[in-house]
């Protein structure tokens, strides 16, 4: 069975920050030291090879994107300068769009226009909401929630609404990024394999996506321990100002303003912390250009931390705003907080770089059903956990 | 009969002898031996008043033979020979005996390579006695040169030559000068144009008044030696003409090869699968068109058409994967959307700024796709309608293990450089060998690429062997200045130690006719006896050893020399077992 050939794949990549495709000659130098490569899971050489040929099927089909965290020793040790490295990233941007049906993970990474476009419309309903709608609906936002009692952050924003929308918001952006994760499986496990993976090796193996979500094991194993401690500390910092934010809202969006160690203010400031010193550790990584997995960067990868950045910042100055009795400011920075906010989850998580959060877990754990995967009726092909060396 | 009187002289060659070879007691035990009048050791025999020892030696001990021990005859034979030809002895009588490459170079043993040392200059001395004086020899060199061929190979030599003086008869088979670069439109790695590099070299070629060309002609035969060649030419509408000169350059180039034997490339049943020299002339007429007249948006470039696969020819045509890059970068100008596919087998940049032709290349957006040229060719098929492309190539990908299809709109195959057709007529007219590859032999590959081994016959150009524009050139060059060299001279040396045939013993079998490699021997009708032509006869000594009547002897290496030298060799090897 042959593949065939694409061989107009190369300038689409490009658009995804592929680079100098063709400056591999295929040593295979960045394979032998990769940290994470293993036997039926080869990469970066073999996913350059099919990228550089055009092998559209066969990347689609790709789960070793996922299973790359880009320490960059392959680009350090790369004669060429190819940046293998950079190539990976660059194909997890290219994946991303491919999972995703609705069109508008290429338009997002491919065009700048369509990007800030649709930021904007985002942060103008947001802004039109707050001005328009709450008001309308008799929250009014006046004078006199500035001028009496402190800062009346419920009556400007009515946690009961504002939990709703954020539960239409989830429900939104969970149905596009579950439906994309259905069909990485498909193209993964499902389509292009001469094998089937029963039933108790899908429950079996299950645990391996929560273990990897919540510890990142394979991360930790690439290059020095820092990245893949920032990276947890903004990862589990998220994770849980998002549960905050999604399930807890009337819980965590109080008036009255509680002592620091009560758990809504302390997991709020220890959210806060994690993102943080996530963000500056990779802004600043990403300013200085030092270490290899910083050196490129990709319009995706800027606007993320900067959304991120001004989501954070801007939500600082609510609480400190709020805590310091300042009413009108923190109604600002409120509706700014949730102009950016709004717009940065709804391209990120189901479309673009924060997809990665549901593809890389999930990656782990097809890639331990293509292990466990038995031949179909008529297929020679040897299991992958059968195979030695 | 004279008495013999042998001198010997053992050298120390500085310590490279003296250090495994006892040179004091070999020469004790040399001097026992019969004949032997001195046996000497010194530290250097070929500094001067090394030779001059020898040569006082001659005179003083009235010594009529002479041996040195040292190292190899390649490098100092001639150095001794004329030593003692100073002091008025034939040169060949004189031999030397190798302790230093066959000796001492080679052995850990010190007692050993001493008794092996002994035993090789105790057969030099019996070998010496035999000797007898020869004559050195030479012939005139009539100053005009043939050249077979008016491609660039041999228009440069021809040039050359007339430039300095000399008178030349180019003859070229075809109807025009220029060869297979008058076919090509740019040569790499600079882009330069081919027309620009063969016009004014054609012109001043045919405009030169010592060159004579001589069109559609071929040479059927040519007679004479080294110096004195002549031959007949049928000449259309001219009729017969006879030529006399003292060299040959051969440059009759090659041909392309005919993809249409390779049944995985389809040539000739898909008309938009073109041969790299249908390519030129395509781009060259600027019209880059499939049959059907549409601009190619698919094009693929395949490597090693007829070269290095046992089923065609195991050797590499050396240029055709610069030429492939070349084809890119111009179809990249003429095309710039279009998709490249370089199918290759492994990318040879030989040569001077290739590699960095290579490296530029690379960045002009080409997909690389590697196949096994030995076991598995790409298969070239028609497209489907629903393909949207004219044809589809199915290979296995060497890099990434997976078989594939690529849809093309045009493949250009990069044939093979291979051997003309009539190149067996030409070594045969010539008197010149053929490898198993139908190319020229040289005399030497690395030492003397250019010359032959009948001597006054050069070989040049791509009847040697694959090669570039620049390579062809200079071996061109090089031709002209061996040629002028025995022009200025007036005369060339012959091979003295050469063969001759005792007539009354000869029964005209003619066995050494079919052995010799110099169709230096002929045979005589007349006195039904084979007989040698000394100008051409190098002294291989094939024939002595094959002649069924023994009347063949070679000069210096008559049965009675080779004999004693080996009873000399063992009367030692058994002395030694005795004690």
């Amino acid at each position: 069975m042959s593949t065939r050939v694409n061989p107009d794949l190369r300038n689409e990549l490009l658009k995804f920050g592929i680079g100098d495709w063709n400056a591999c000659y295929h040593c295979g130098n960045c394979t032998a030291i990769c940290p994470l490569s293993e036997t039926g899971f080869l990469f970066p050489r073999k996913k350059i090879r099919l990228m550089q040929m055009g092998l559209e099927d066969k990347l689609a089909s790709s789960v070793e994107p996922w299973l790359c965290y880009y320490c960059g020793d392959c680009s350090e040790t790369c004669p060429r300068e190819a940046n293998p490295g950079e190539l990976m990233m660059s194909l997890r941007r290219y994946l991303t769009s491919v999972y995703d049906w609705t069109g508008l993970s290429k338009k997002f990474y491919t065009s700048e226009v369509w990007e800030l476009s649709f930021i904007l419309a985002m942060a103008a309903m947001v802004v039109v909401f707050f001005l328009k709608f709450l008001p309308a609906m008799g929250y009014t936002f006046t004078r006199e929630l500035t001028t009496e009692g402190g800062v009346k952050i419920n009556s400007f924003a009515p946690p009961d609404i504002m939990e709703m929308l954020d539960w239409i918001m989830a429900v939104i952006v969970a149905g596009l990024l579950i439906s994309n994760i259905l069909r990485m499986y498909y193209k993964i496990v499902w389509k292009y394999t001469n094998t089937k993976v029963s039933l108790w090796v899908h429950i079996r193996e299950f645990w391996r996506l929560i273990f990897n979500f919540a510890v990142q094991p394979k991360f930790s194993k690439c290059g020095s321990r820092q990245y893949w401690l920032s990276h947890w500390l903004l990862m589990s910092g998220y994770t849980i100002m998002f549960i905050l934010i999604v399930v807890y809202l009337p819980w965590f969006q109080t008036e009255k303003v509680l002592p620091w160690w009560h758990p809504q203010r302390s997991l709020g400031y220890y959210a806060t912390f994690g993102l943080l010193f996530g963000l500056i550790f990779v802004l600043v990584g990403r300013l200085r250009r030092k270490s290899v997995k910083f050196r490129f960067s990709h319009m995706s990868d800027w606007l993320f931390i900067v959304m991120l950045t001004l989501t954070v910042s801007s939500g600082i100055l609510v609480h400190l705003f709020r805590v310091n009795g300042m009413a009108m400011a923190t109604y600002v920075s409120y509706i700014f907080h949730i102009a950016i906010l709004v717009p940065m989850i709804l391209i990120e998580v189901p479309f673009s770089k924060w997809s990665h959060l549901a593809y890389r877990p999930f990656a782990v754990y097809f890639q331990q059903l293509q292990k466990y995967a038995v031949p179909r009726k008529g297929s020679k092909t040897t299991p992958l956990w059968k195979r030695s060396g | 009969m004279e008495e013999i009187r042998i001198g010997v002289y053992i050298c120390w060659c500085g310590t490279n002898i003296s250090k495994m070879v006892d040179v004091e007691a070999a020469a004790a035990e040399i001097g026992r031996l019969p004949d032997v009048v001195l046996a000497k050791t010194y530290k250097y025999m070929c500094s001067d008043p090394g030779q001059d020892l020898i040569i006082k030696d001659i005179h003083s001990h009235h010594l009529n033979r002479v041996v040195v021990a040292a190292c190899s005859p390649r490098i100092h034979e001639m150095t001794f020979r004329k030593a003692v030809e100073k002091a008025g002895i034939n040169p060949y009588l004189f031999e030397m005996a190798n302790i230093r490459e066959q000796d001492s170079w080679v052995h850990t043993d010190r007692s050993e390579a001493t008794s092996k040392a002994i035993g090789l200059i105790a057969a030099a001395v019996s070998r010496v006695h035999y000797h007898s004086p020869l004559e050195k020899r030479s012939v005139p060199v009539n100053p005009a040169t043939l050249i077979l061929g008016g491609g660039i190979a041999g228009m440069t030599a021809a040039l050359e030559i007339a430039d300095a003086g000399k008178q030349v008869y180019l003859v070229e088979r075809t109807n025009r000068l220029g060869g297979l670069v008058s076919k090509f439109d740019l040569t790499y790695p600079d882009l330069s144009s081919a027309r620009q590099l063969i016009r004014p070299i054609i012109q001043k070629t045919m405009n030169h008044p010592l060159i004579r060309v001589f069109y559609r002609t071929e040479v059927e035969e040519v007679k004479g030696y080294i110096g004195n060649f002549t031959t007949i030419l049928q000449i259309p509408e001219e009729g017969e003409t006879e030529l006399s000169f003292g060299n040959i350059i051969v440059a009759v180039g090659l041909r392309p090869f005919d993809p249409s034997v390779i049944p995985e490339y389809g040539y000739g049943r898909f008309p938009d699968v073109v041969t790299s020299l249908q390519f030129e002339e395509m781009i060259g007429t600027g019209r880059l068109l499939t049959k059907r007249g549409q601009e190619p948006r698919n094009i693929a470039i395949i490597h090693c058409v007829g070269s290095r696969n046992r089923k065609y020819h195991e050797y590499c045509s050396r240029t055709c994967c610069m030429v492939a890059l070349k084809f890119t970068n111009q179809i990249r100008s003429a095309l710039p959307d279009a998709n490249i596919f370089e199918i290759y087998a492994d990318m040879r940049a030989i040569g001077k700024r290739a590699e960095e032709f290579y490296a530029r290349t690379t960045h002009q957006q080409i997909i690389f796709l590697m196949f096994d040229q030995q076991d598995s060719l790409p298969v070239i098929k028609e497209a489907s309608k629903n393909d949207n492309c004219n044809l589809i190539i199915t290979m296995n990908e060497l890099l990434s293990g997976e078989n594939i299809e690529v849809p093309v709109d045009m493949v250009i195959l990069m044939v093979n450089m291979e051997a003309h057709e009539n190149v067996k007529k030409v070594v045969h007219a010539v008197g010149v060998s053929l490898c198993g590859n139908q190319f020229m032999i040289e005399k030497h590959p690395k030492l003397d690429p250019v010359a032959t081994t009948t001597g006054g016959v050069y070989i040049v150009g791509t009847c040697q062997g694959p090669k570039d524009i620049p390579d062809t050139v200079t071996q061109a060059r090089a031709a002209a200045a061996r040629v002028l060299g025995t022009i200025a001279t007036g005369t060339v040396p012959v091979e003295v130690t050469t063969a001759f045939i005792n007539d009354k013993l000869c029964c005209g079998c003619q066995t050494c006719i079919l052995v010799c490699p110099y169709s230096a021997i002929s045979f005589n009708q007349e006195k039904k006896v084979s007989e040698v032509n000394e100008a051409l006869c190098k002294g291989c000594g094939t024939c002595g050893a094959t002649c069924p009547a023994g009347a063949i002897t070679s000069r210096n290496f008559t049965d009675e020399q080779i004999l004693s030298q080996v009873e000399g060799i063992l009367a030692m090897s058994f002395k030694d077992q005795s004690v």
